[in-house]
């Protein structure tokens, strides 16, 4: 494997965030791309298993990707540089963004066009949940947590950090006894 | 001032470290955060919603960057971006030095089983707020109604795309509103 300066790193990274439009998984192509075709700073299938790891720790997938491949093409400044270069341009440009918003925000036909945006989001939200029903709920355990964790967020206000701990929780004891059942 | 920093990368970091998977995931979170502290309307978060879709970059990320600085300018969203990707990056890293060991995440895909439909669960519960809200904001809007279900028909079979879907919106909300 090829070892990679910072700046090179903070250079192949600042390149893929200017490209990177969407969800996260539109980094796997454009890595694949960069850093294993045209740096070799890792194998395809090294690029396979940090994604599919990358979904199982806490974070921004996309985020986290980058910091495997720039640690492991340049070290910890490597993966310093790696995820400065891939949020430096949509850092800039939202930024840019919020404070032409907040100038024309009074414009009717822009409160008018942003009327449409917010039922544009909900659509976008919707979306989501239907490309991620099918992997997510597919068991008679699923569906029951998903309708008891579902009723409790529209009856209380109570922060998503305790669902998903309590959740993980849930879901490791049912691994538990179900593997109790099994050699029982 | 420096309690409003603070606070900011207290609640970006615990979005770091519970918001597992999407750039979507953040979402409950900023929705959490808009309920308690108020320091953006719901509205705001909409449309910061809409333009972390259509600018490049990480959506959650991007998303981040966006409620920091509405809330405490720049410096705000300095806090907010270093906060969400603080402990991921530690994490990251950890998980490198590790992958050799541990090929596969099996271990905690156990765990896994139930933190998907907790995700979803915690999405959808943000999707029928916001729709309520939208459809019945003090009296039943017809009009939001109508848009939504004529925008929604078509891009349900389509494959997802973000910046056709927010445009159509954009052009769907001015016509509607000039009748």
């Amino acid at each position: 494997m090829k070892k990679a300066s910072p700046f090179e790193i903070f250079k192949v990274f600042f390149i893929i965030g200017i490209q990177l439009l969407g969800g996260g998984y539109v980094i796997v192509p454009l890595m694949k791309k960069y850093i294993v075709e045209e740096h070799q700073w890792m194998k395809e299938d090294e690029l396979i298993d940090y994604y599919a790891m990358s979904q199982c720790i806490p974070g921004i997938i996309a985020g986290n990707i980058s910091v495997c491949a720039g640690y492991r093409a340049g070290g910890f400044i490597g993966a310093v540089a790696a995820i400065l270069g891939l949020i430096s341009t949509p850092f800039v440009t939202i930024l840019i963004l919020a404070n032409i918003l907040v100038n024309i925000v009074e414009n009717p036909i822009i409160q008018n066009a942003f009327y449409g945006i917010r039922i544009s989001v909900i659509i976008l939200i919707l979306i989501t949940i239907k490309d991620l029903w099918g992997k997510s709920i597919n068991s008679k355990f699923t569906y029951t947590l998903f309708l008891i964790i579902l009723s409790s967020l529209l009856l209380l206000n109570i922060s998503p950090a305790i669902i998903i701990v309590l959740s993980a929780i849930t879901a490791f004891l049912y691994s538990r006894i179900r593997k109790g059942e099994k050699y029982d | 001032m420096i309690k409003l920093y603070l606070l900011l990368f207290y609640e970006f970091t615990k979005i770091g470290l519970f918001a597992i998977g999407g750039g979507y995931s953040t979402l409950p979170f900023l929705y959490y955060i808009q309920t308690k502290y108020q320091w953006f309307t719901i509205d705001e978060l909409t449309n910061m919603i809409a333009v972390s879709n259509i600018t490049p970059g990480p959506i959650g990320i991007n998303m981040a960057t966006y409620t920091g600085y509405t809330t405490a300018g720049i410096i705000g969203s300095l806090v907010s971006t270093s906060a969400i990707i603080s402990i991921p990056f530690i994490i990251s890293i950890l998980m490198v030095k590790l992958i050799d060991k541990y090929k596969t995440c099996n271990a905690i895909n156990s765990i896994f089983i139930g933190l998907r439909p907790a995700a979803v669960a915690l999405l959808t519960s943000i999707g029928l707020k916001l729709l309520y809200k939208t459809a019945y904001p003090n009296t039943l809007d017809i009009k939001a109604i109508f848009l939504f279900l004529i925008l929604i028909l078509p891009f349900s079979f389509m494959k997802k795309n973000p910046l056709l879907i927010i445009l159509a919106g954009a052009i769907g909300g001015i016509i509607i509103n000039s009748f």
